[in-house]
């Protein structure tokens, strides 16, 4: 049963990836690499990693992709330029491909890594492997957490400023200005004396 | 700037249960809607609604076809053709009101000399075709003889104000 | 193994049934309701008092034609209808209704819940651009980028729930505020609360942050070109997304299904003989009432006070309480920790 259902969900992945490259229009293959990472999700959960097959759907599926697919829906490709460097870029291509292979394969065939042996791993007798994760990323990994975390802040520092411009001569509205504006500052109700109706065009009319 | 006052508000949503203080209130009031079919809301004599043309106590049509309300109307809605009749008087034998141009002015009631052509307080006439839109003098006197009662009350009603 | 999928199925349409009932007659009392806050009666002919008016809606749908607008990617225009209400329903299976009744016990409930909720979004995007209309894209455009700012908040909200609890399972979760209402972690965690409920209403793109249907701007934002049945299921998982997010809320800040004086000497045995789910429905109701009574009462954000709100306020708002939650953690404060 278990050996059913991951072949099933690997096999719509491996379509899903195939799809992703293959396609034309770029959006829908945002759409299939979508598919493709929400399929190695289940395959995660499925050996007992739910938490990082999890955070995998909240992160990549529900934050990086829905930017992905942002970007892409603004733009307007069309298929023909996209072909263009097909030919240029082949070689590399297939030398980035070749050294993937490789590296798998290193991975997958060297006795130092135990991956051989079942096609999916023994899941943990104690399934909550969220407690465990987090016991370890606070103990023994605890320096370099901290520091990938920092790294990511300097990221998001960068990211902003370098697209925080201030050209001059544009017209902003200060939020702040606007939500603290209130009736005082804004009307003021004046008290007349009621004035004798001058003689004219306007009182004879009456 | 804003006040340290203002900040402290803002965070306790002061304004915002204000607003649905309101809502809240109202939600217990009574609800002003009318069940349209089954309650109507009450009209002034001076409605201006479906015409009608009226007539003398006796019978005699009232309108004489001096085709002022013809003449008056900004819509041009009122079409009239007139002969003289065998007794001498001068009758329409044509008067024919579209109400898709009729704009529901009353002009046509207050140029009439005679009190013939009016407006009723009959708001709610539909009709299923096109040409159904033009009304002819048989219906508009139809809808006068029908109407004749609250008409001639309403003008009662209105005559100290004119 | 077929006992267990017999079994699972039937648990399944034991949620999913009264769902979909109660996502018909959460759209007759939201016209009901703001009707009356506004004075008006809403719609009271169809049936006693209208309460028929939900079916007389869904037969009407039912019997719309469906419309692919020319130039519009067919598969995508009718999968995002699919998109968007199986993530909408698939969340149901791990929230518990009463001690015990739940379809999936699963242990990373609050993460699962998280996954889920921000899957919806696809359906937005897919239907907003596979329409081929410039309106659904602006729609599309304003509700997936308010749905990813305001996820943040909402799951740092959360976070403080998951440290308050010590768990991530829903039951855990409820557990963990057994006692009198005041146990609850609506007290601690008050700032997060408000973060938390403001967040859920503009997860689900209702007013006042409905910016993304803006009706008066961009007609109704992604699913202008849907019609029928098609627009009936976004209809469908609108709702039902807004409904869990109300029993969410029910869960995470006030005690699931413990009654309110769970645990006190008179009031609490005297009121064990009501079901653990009446509870938590009742609690459900008054923020779905919430919901009603917000759309009757607020005008709409404009679009840039809408992230200004979500990442100059509330993310920075949940951050702070956070610290201090840990503190209050840390030292034992009151009865919750």
């Amino acid at each position: 049963m278990e050996q059913a259902v991951f072949y099933l969900f690997a096999a719509i992945l491996l379509f899903a990836a195939t799809m992703v490259i293959t396609v034309r229009n770029p959006v829908q293959a945002a759409l299939f690499l979508v598919l493709a990472f929400f399929n190695a999700a289940v395959l995660w959960v499925l050996v007992g990693a739910e938490f990082l097959g999890i955070a995998l759907v909240v992160v990549y599926v529900g934050a990086v992709m829905v930017l992905f697919l942002f970007v892409v829906m603004m733009l307007d490709i069309t298929a023909a330029p996209m072909r263009e460097g097909f030919a240029r870029y082949l070689p590399v291509g297939i030398l980035v491909a070749v050294l993937m292979v490789l590296q798998l394969g290193v991975v997958i065939l060297s006795d130092d890594v135990a991956l051989v042996g079942g096609l999916i791993p023994e899941p943990a007798a104690d399934a909550d492997n969220i407690r465990a994760i987090g016991t370890v990323l606070y103990t023994v990994y605890v320096y370099p957490f901290e520091i990938a975390a920092v790294i990511l802040l300097v990221a998001i520092v960068a990211a902003i400023t370098l697209t925080l411009r201030r050209r001059q001569g544009t017209k902003h509205q200060n939020i702040e200005e606007q939500l603290s504006a209130n009736k005082a500052n804004r009307l003021r109700v004046l008290k007349m004396e009621a004035e004798p109706r001058q003689g004219g065009e306007g009182a004879e009319r009456q | 700037m804003r006040s340290l006052r203002e900040y402290v508000r803002s965070f306790l949503l002061v304004e915002l249960l204000q607003g649905l203080r309101v809502t809240g209130r109202h939600l217990f009031k009574r609800s002003v809607t009318l069940e349209f079919p089954e309650e109507v809301a009450p009209k002034s004599p001076r409605f201006r609604g479906l015409h009608a043309l009226r007539r003398y106590p006796n019978g005699e049509e009232r309108c004489i076809a001096c085709k002022l309300c013809e003449a008056v109307c900004p819509a041009l809605a009122i079409t009239i053709d007139s002969h003289q009749r065998a007794d001498g008087t001068r009758r329409t034998t044509r008067y024919e009101i579209d109400l898709f141009k009729c704009i529901y002015c009353g002009f046509c009631e207050e140029s009439c000399p005679v009190d013939s052509i009016v407006e009723t307080r009959i708001d709610w006439h539909l009709m299923e075709s096109r040409d159904q839109r033009i009304i002819g003098k048989e219906r508009l006197l139809e809808i006068g003889d029908q109407y004749e009662a609250q008409i001639a009350a309403d003008r009662a009603a209105d005559a100290p104000y004119r | 193994m077929f006992e267990t999928l017999f079994w699972t199925f039937s648990k399944i349409w034991a949620v999913l049934i009264p769902l979909f009932i109660g996502v018909a007659y959460f759209t007759y009392f939201e016209r009901r309701v703001i009707g009356h806050m506004q004075d008006r009666r809403g719609p009271n002919r169809v049936g006693y008092k209208g309460l028929l008016q939900p079916f007389a809606d869904a037969l009407k749908l039912l019997f719309k034609e469906i419309t692919v607008p020319t130039h519009a990617n067919r598969v995508l225009f009718l999968l995002a209808p699919a998109l968007s209400i199986g993530p909408a329903v698939a969340v149901w299976a791990v929230i518990p209704f009463a001690d015990g009744w739940v379809v999936a016990d699963i242990n990373a409930g609050l993460l699962y819940i998280l996954a889920m909720t921000s899957l919806g979004v696809y359906g937005i995007i897919v239907a907003g651009w596979a329409s081929n209309s410039k309106y659904a894209l602006l729609g599309t455009l304003r509700a997936s980028a308010q749905v990813v700012s305001y996820e943040i908040a909402m799951g740092f909200a959360l976070v403080g729930v998951l440290m308050a609890a010590g768990t991530m399972n829903l039951s855990g979760i409820v557990e963990a505020q057994a006692g009198p209402f005041w146990n609850w972690f609506w007290l601690p965690l008050l700032p997060l609360f408000l973060v938390y409920w403001i967040s859920g209403v503009a997860e689900t793109n209702r007013a006042p942050f409905d910016v993304a249907e803006g009706e008066s701007e961009i007609v109704a934002g992604f699913h202008v070109e849907y019609s029928g049945m098609a627009f009936a299921v976004f209809f469908l998982a609108e709702y039902a997304n807004m409904i869990l997010i109300c029993v969410i809320a029910a869960i995470m800040f006030l005690g699931g299904w413990y009654s309110p004086f769970h645990g006190l000497p008179v009031l609490g045995p005297a009121l064990d003989w009501v079901p653990g789910i009446v509870w938590l429905l009742l609690k459900a109701c008054f923020f779905a009432f919430c919901y009603l009574w917000f759309r009757a009462t607020f005008p709409r954000y404009r679009y840039d006070q809408i992230m200004r709100l979500g990442w100059k306020v509330l993310i920075p708002v949940t951050v702070v309480w956070l610290v201090v939650l840990t503190v209050l953690i840390y030292a034992g404060v009151g009865p919750w920790f």
